[in-house]
């Protein structure tokens, strides 16, 4: 007997491995037709893990005090073997993310896979997006470089235009009037400890949502059929389907592989392309950084408050836009769900992306 | 419950989903009491602002009061004697009061030529490099305009063709460390040494005297030599990463182009 089989049946006999593989991953179908959109999930769940290894052995160096922020981060980079792969990876892969996150909720959209009972599944993915972007907001302040000062004190600037409790939010986000070493403390708490439990929590949620409900069918071809919804809960089998594990894993694991060869690509070959000259510098309060952006993911937001007469104005627009995604599967209730046959809905995805583009780059130029 | 529901969503992305407009991060690094006032007047009064503003100074933060003295916080007091105000300084002063900052340099001019006939009106500072609008000590300072308001440009042109290499050299190793450290190398100490090079070499410049100007060039060209080697290790360490890094790079998608045919023996199998 192999020593593999040996341990394998030491934990069947114990714990009934053999039936959760079977039950769980090899007789676990999903629909034939399912295509390489559907992998985002996998690739969103890799490059978080990827996040928080990387994450874990930066802590170990980094120390979160005004003081000594920047110097540690420094030591890191130059000193630790291997640190400055780890911090690249790290600060690399919070944009990758974002990237795959908008891919896998764009291909959602497209497939109007929400529908069908699924508002859970959107609703949670979708705070999960928004968790994302909170975690590399507070990321970014941590290496207290001047872009992380700045774009903090800029970002932290805008719930002041909220009437009456908008100072005392910027002060709260704050922990004082500017930006300064217990701004550093609490993102640091929020970035290492709070938002990641809520975001393991949430991912776990999202995950149990996705295989209770059971994965959807894509809206192509002949086999598509219109789902009927009964008055109760229903799990969606696909009988004849795709095994979940290994059949359809590698094909996970092949778009895995591309993402991270992409992240490894920017890491060595075109490292400046998230780090403009000042996120190497110290952070200095009373210098200003010229021409300072936010990142790519929030250029759009940033342009909308520049194009509109008052900050407020912009910011009620994008809390309207956000809320409206937020439930769009209560508001779309409609069983259509092949894009061609949704022209209205087509149109305004493909508007809305290109608006998304146009603004960004207006706001990269502006 | 959907209400509620709705209220948090919104208020949730108020705080998060937005961001920030930079004029208002501009706008809280505020600017000394003297820029505030002088800035927005008119004539000989405001036009140092107009000049000082893109000049070497101004690109590395040294403002009004950092020549002038003054307090830059306080409009009442901003140019009291109390607070070391110092005010306009008379064409003989001027050296002095650069070399507040410009030690070696100072030293070196008052024992040049120009140095020793400054009380006849002879060229200072901002002869060649302007008072406010002040310029970066560059070769090009030394032209046959410039030079010729006082004296004959043969000397100058002479001393201009001993500098051109050595400056040359300072500019591309300049550069090449500019360049790195945008890449996120930790360039400080390289930089450090080219600075203290360079302050060295301007130095030389302001004797004026061609035997003192080739003894003083041996010294940084030695040093300038030194810091290529260093530069050439770290660019070397660099292609090594780029070179495992491109393995790496090429073993993923290797490995993701069998997983997809890997997958395509699967698709065959689940033919019906």
């Amino acid at each position: 007997m192999s020593p593999l089989k040996a341990l394998i049946d030491f934990f069947d006999v114990r714990l009934g491995v053999r039936e959760i593989y079977q039950r769980e991953l090899a007789g676990y179908l999903l629909p034939r037709r399912v295509n390489i959109w559907y992998t985002l999930g996998s690739v969103v769940l890799t490059l978080f893990i990827v996040q928080i290894l990387t994450g874990i052995l930066l802590l170990i160096y980094y120390v979160p005090d005004a003081e000594k922020a920047f110097q540690s981060v420094q030591y890191i980079t130059d000193d630790v073997a291997f640190g400055w792969l780890f911090r690249m990876l790290h600060a690399v892969g919070a944009n990758v993310i974002i990237i795959a996150l908008l891919l896998h909720m764009l291909s959602v959209l497209f497939m109007a896979a929400y529908k069908g009972r699924r508002e859970l599944t959107w609703l949670s993915g979708f705070i999960l997006f928004n968790l994302a972007l909170i975690l590399c907001l507070t990321g970014y302040l941590l290496p207290w470089s001047q872009l992380s000062f700045w774009a903090t004190t800029v970002a932290t600037d805008v719930p002041g235009a909220i009437p009456v409790v908008g100072d005392l939010l910027v002060e709260f986000l704050r922990g004082g009037e500017t930006v300064n070493n217990l701004t550093l403390g609490r993102f640091f708490a929020l970035h290492v400890v709070g938002l990641p439990l809520v975001l393991l929590a949430l991912i776990g949620f999202h995950l149990f949502c996705v295989k209770r409900r059971g994965i959807s069918t894509p809206p192509f071809g002949e086999e598509y059929q219109q789902e009927e919804l009964l008055p109760f809960f229903e799990h969606e089998e696909h009988p004849g389907g795709t095994p979940f594990f290994p059949n359809y894993v590698v094909k996970d694991a092949a778009v895995i592989c591309f993402f991270l060869a992409f992240m490894l690509a920017i890491v060595f070959y075109a490292p400046g392309l998230f780090f403009p000259p000042s996120a190497f510098e110290p952070a200095d309060p009373f210098v200003t950084p010229p021409g300072i952006k936010p990142e790519w993911y929030f250029l759009w937001a940033y342009q909308t408050l520049k194009i509109f007469p008052s900050e407020i104005i912009g910011l009620g627009v994008q809390i309207i836009f956000m809320t409206f995604l937020a439930l769009l599967p209560f508001i779309d209730r409609g069983a259509e769900r092949r894009p061609a046959k949704r022209p209205i809905f087509l149109t305004c995805f493909v508007l809305g992306i290109l608006l998304f583009v146009g603004i960004s780059i207006w706001g990269h130029y502006s | 419950m959907m209400r509620l529901f709705v209220l948090c969503l919104g208020l949730f992305t108020t705080l998060t989903c937005v961001l920030p407009v930079p004029e208002a991060a501009a706008q809280q690094a505020e600017e000394t009491v003297c820029i505030q006032c002088h800035a927005g007047l008119e004539g000989s009064l405001g036009a140092p602002v107009q000049a000082w503003r893109g000049s070497v100074h101004d690109r590395n933060g040294i403002s009004c009061h950092d020549c002038h003295g003054g307090d830059p916080t306080d409009f009442a007091m901003a140019m009291s004697p109390e607070r070391g105000f110092v005010g306009v300084p008379e064409h003989a002063e001027i050296p002095e009061f650069c070399g507040k900052c410009h030690v070696g340099v100072l030293e070196d001019y008052q024992k040049s030529a120009h140095g020793q006939a400054l009380e006849a009106g002879g060229a200072q500072c901002v002869t060649c490099h302007n008072s406010h609008a002040v310029e970066v000590a560059k070769l090009d300072l030394i032209n046959r305009d410039s030079c010729t308001r006082c004296h004959d440009y043969g000397r100058a042109e002479k001393i201009k063709e001993i500098l051109a290499d050595t400056d040359a050299r300072i500019k591309s190793l300049e550069g090449e460390l500019e360049r790195l450290s945008e890449l996120g190398t930790n360039v400080d100490e390289q930089q450090g040494q080219l600075f203290s090079l360079r302050n060295r070499f301007h130095r030389a410049f302001h004797t004026v005297k061609i035997e003192r100007i080739r003894e003083q060039t041996g010294p940084v060209l030695e040093g300038l030599d030194k810091l290529r080697e260093e530069i050439a290790a770290v660019e070397s360490d660099l292609g090594q990463r780029k070179f495992w890094g491109s393995v790496a790079i090429a073993l993923l998608v290797v490995a993701g182009i069998l997983f997809f045919l890997i997958r395509r023996t699967y698709e065959e199998e689940e033919k019906p």
